[in-house]
């Protein structure tokens, strides 16, 4: 697994490739720890080359919310792969995560001066 | 279970003779007795086997808690005999075993009709009025000795510091010899050897007794020669010419004429 | 008392360095007494009997006895110490009488002094022109430095052998402990129900790893029982405590409020204040409550489920689908969570089955690409429908297997039904209210 970080004009963006699993869910955990979340922002993670998730790699995106949510910021999963997207409708966080299309559709989104999604 | 496997049974002689079943002691195996077999073969019907722990026998039979006592082995003995259903067999057993003998004789009088006891001691250790030729501290020295396996590197520690399975040939080598045995095994053989006192079991003998001692044994004394024979009533007791515990290779004539005029006389 | 030394190498040796030179000659050997006497090593012969006949300098010098003690009065046996002596009586001498050679044979000898040396000890029999046994020669070699080597050898050998008892007694007693907690994360039988019958399986892909899957079954009150399934996020001890908790949880939630809704928000809120912050934890569960009514032989089910796949209704005619109960989220990540709730109603031969996704996403196909799946397992079960719960159990725990190592996630099935009544054969109509 690898994550790219960017910034945009909303907040970090992380697109995150590979396997999102056991081994490398910490990795994730980690990364998302060390990354600075001022109030207001959203933390897009970017799963469009995402290729495999499991109950681990949930957890670690409970974690980034929860560490958003203590940030006072949102948090936005993008480009959500169809087997991924199926676990999260099984254990309701698809009504949690707000979910976009892409990165760009997520950031533009909140560039919007409409409420979130 | 396999007993016949387990305790490495071997048959040999003139089939329909008496049966004459010969047992090892503490050291090494039923080969002790290769130079016994010829001279008993023409007419007797020969058994011999190994302990469970000694020799050919099957080595994970072996208890350690059954074997810390002498009934451990004598009931290798019955065992053997019954496997066989041998009937009036003599026994004839070295040192140790001649004590196995006679638990098993008593555990199983219709199997066993008479006892040879070769180099015999029904204890080792001197005590009010009994010399049994050693101290006590004498038997904790040969133990401690095993216990540390100073005795014998080649042949019980071989096992052990050779044990290289990339090189199976070097332990092969220094252990291929009747006497090697297993040190924890033998540690135990050597415990309950030397610390048995089973000087009252010779009251129980009451089938015909040949006692064979030797005239120089630092393991088996005269004087324990003749307590043996005094304590069981109507053996016959015979000195043998012979220096060592084990007449049956040092003085093989000897012994063997022995034994024959023995079973002869059992007729 | 002298005897032939026999065929020593060095003689002719000497003498061919002497035919070719002379100088070199004086600096060689040029007394075989003294080479035997004076060798760096101890040489003794004994009669058969034992007796020493000829002993060499080195080994008296070692011993600090006298040749005129020893010759002819002495035999080897009694150089030795105790120990020694019963060895070599029992295992040395035996052996040597039936082989003609010993070699390196360690052993004791006593000095005069009451010192002892060890020794290493070799033998030969030397045999007569008719093959009778002559004499016996033997070399003894000090060994002091040898026998340091061979103590620290067994020393750490033992260490070593009681360092591997220990670990594998804490590996055993691990174990043993182990299978106690898995034990009490589930119920021992399950209590009979009127007019229902069980059936459950379990069965943990790591046997010496803790399950996170778990069930129960439980009496409310005369009426009513309740019964969960489901699966803690993650494996191993720290899941453990979660399913011990949440087990717990809910069985005290439930008999507090018996509604399944406020039973799984319940459990929600111990496991959240539990697992707060970076390290979250989290279960799926279905919880339900089954009421039997021994009038119509009919038993009324309830259940919400948090974050769990549906449970399947498997209808006596072969009627199956998915109970519903969309929206739950999973128990215990987020402060606050929604749970739905679905009732039926269990006819005679209808069954409920609650499952964890051990079964439907075990991996099939030729690479194991695929995963078993929701629909595969509606037709299976499709496909029995009709069987008791037991029978269905049965069915599945085959699937599983038939799976193979297709399996790599623990697994947990409870199914739920009432038997099948000769007088109803008609199936039964969901009755939801």
């Amino acid at each position: 697994m690898k994550i790219a970080a960017r910034d945009a004009a909303t907040g970090p963006v992380l697109e995150i490739v590979g396997d999102l699993d056991y081994g490398t869910a910490h990795e994730l955990r980690e990364h998302v720890g060390r990354t600075a979340l001022r109030p207001g922002q959203c933390l897009v993670l970017d799963l469009s080359r995402l290729e495999f998730c499991d109950s681990s790699g949930i957890t670690a995106l409970i974690a980034a919310r929860n560490h958003a949510a203590a940030a006072r910021a949102e948090v936005a999963l993008a480009g959500v792969p169809d087997n991924t997207l199926r676990i999260l409708r099984i254990v309701g966080l698809d009504q949690v995560f707000a979910l976009h299309p892409d990165a760009q559709s997520a950031v533009d989104a909140r560039s919007a001066p409409t409420p979130r999604v | 279970m396999d007993i016949r496997r387990r305790n490495n049974i071997q048959i040999t002689g003139r089939p329909d003779g008496p049966t004459v079943v010969l047992a090892h002691g503490f050291g090494c195996d039923q080969n002790m007795w290769r130079l016994t077999v010829p001279a008993l073969a023409e007419h007797y019907r020969v058994v011999l086997f190994d302990y469970v722990g000694s020799g050919g026998s099957d080595l994970s039979a072996w208890e350690e808690t059954r074997y810390s006592v002498l009934s451990g082995y004598a009931q290798d003995v019955v065992d053997v005999c019954e496997e066989l259903d041998l009937r009036h067999a003599v026994f004839v057993g070295h040192s140790v075993s001649a004590m196995a003998g006679v638990l098993a004789a008593h555990a199983a009088p219709e199997r066993i009709g008479a006892l040879v006891m070769v180099a015999p001691s029904p204890c080792y250790i001197d005590s009010d009025g009994y010399r049994g030729g050693f101290s006590a501290e004498d038997i904790d020295e040969l133990l401690a000795s095993l216990e540390s396996n100073y005795l014998g590197w080649s042949a019980t520690m071989a096992p052990v510091i050779m044990g290289n399975p990339e090189r199976p040939e070097l332990g092969e080598e220094l252990t291929n010899s009747f006497c090697a045995t297993d040190p924890d095994i033998a540690r135990v053989f050597a415990r309950t050897t030397f610390l048995t006192d089973s000087r009252d079991d010779l009251k129980t003998v009451t089938a015909p007794t040949l006692v064979l001692e030797c005239a120089q044994d630092v393991i088996a004394p005269r004087e324990v020669g003749a307590y043996v024979h005094a304590a069981i009533p109507g053996s016959t007791l015979v000195t043998l010419p012979a220096t060592g515990h084990c007449p049956q290779l040092s003085a093989p004539e000897a012994t063997n004429t022995a034994i024959l005029d023995f079973l002869r006389s059992l007729r | 008392m002298t005897f032939p030394l026999g065929d020593a190498p060095e003689p002719s040796e000497a003498q061919d360095a002497a035919s070719t030179d002379a100088a070199f000659t004086a600096l060689l050997e040029d007394s075989v007494d003294d080479l035997y006497e004076s060798a760096p090593c101890g040489y003794l012969s004994t009669l058969m009997d034992g007796t020493i006949a000829k002993i060499n300098a080195t080994l008296l010098g070692r011993l600090g006895l006298e040749r005129r003690d020893v010759v002819g009065h002495q035999r080897f046996a009694d150089l030795l110490t105790v120990g020694g002596k019963l060895y070599h009586e029992t295992h040395f001498a035996p052996l040597l009488q039936m082989k003609g050679a010993i070699s390196g044979i360690a052993l004791e000898m006593k000095k005069a002094d009451g010192g002892r040396i060890p020794v290493l000890v070799s033998s030969v029999v030397k045999h007569g022109g008719e093959g009778e046994p002559l004499l016996i020669r033997t070399t003894v070699f000090d060994a002091c430095d040898r026998r340091a080597y061979e103590e620290e050898l067994q020393r750490r050998k033992q260490e070593a052998e009681r360092a591997h008892r220990q670990a594998e007694a804490d590996r055993a007693r691990l174990q043993e402990a182990l299978a106690a907690l898995q034990q009490s994360l589930l119920p021992a039988s399950l209590p009979a129900v009127p007019g229902v019958e069980t059936a459950t399986y379990y069965h943990t892909a790591a046997p010496d790893r803790l399950g996170g899957d778990f069930y129960d079954l439980f009496a409310l009150d005369g009426e009513r029982w309740a019964f969960f399934l489901g699966d803690v996020c993650g494996k191993g001890p720290e899941a453990a405590a979660v399913t011990s908790l949440t087990r717990y949880t809910l069985r005290a939630a439930a008999l507090h409020d018996p509604d399944p809704v406020t039973a799984l928000t319940t459990l929600n809120t111990v496991l959240h204040e539990r697992c707060t912050g970076g390290d979250p934890r989290y279960c799926t569960a279905i919880f339900g409550i089954l009421t039997p009514d021994p009038e119509t032989g009919r038993a009324a089910v309830e259940v919400a489920s948090g974050g769990h796949p549906p449970a399947l209704v498997i209808r006596a005619d072969g009627g199956t689908d998915f109970l519903p109960t969309p929206g739950g989220l999973l128990v215990g990540a987020l402060p606050e969570a929604s749970f739905t709730s679905a009732t039926t109603t269990l006819g005679p031969g209808d069954t409920l089955l609650l499952y964890t996704d051990g079964l439907t996403e075990a991996r099939t196909g030729p690479d194991r690409a695929e995963l078993y799946g929701d629909r595969a397992l509606l037709d299976f079960v499709a496909g029995h429908a009709g069987a008791s719960p037991q029978g269905m159990v049965e069915a599945l725990t085959g699937l599983l297997e038939s799976l193979g190592d297709g399996v790599d996630d623990d697994t947990a099935l409870l199914a739920v039904g009432v038997p099948r009544t000769l007088a109803s054969s008609r199936p039964a109509t969901d009755h939801r209210r």
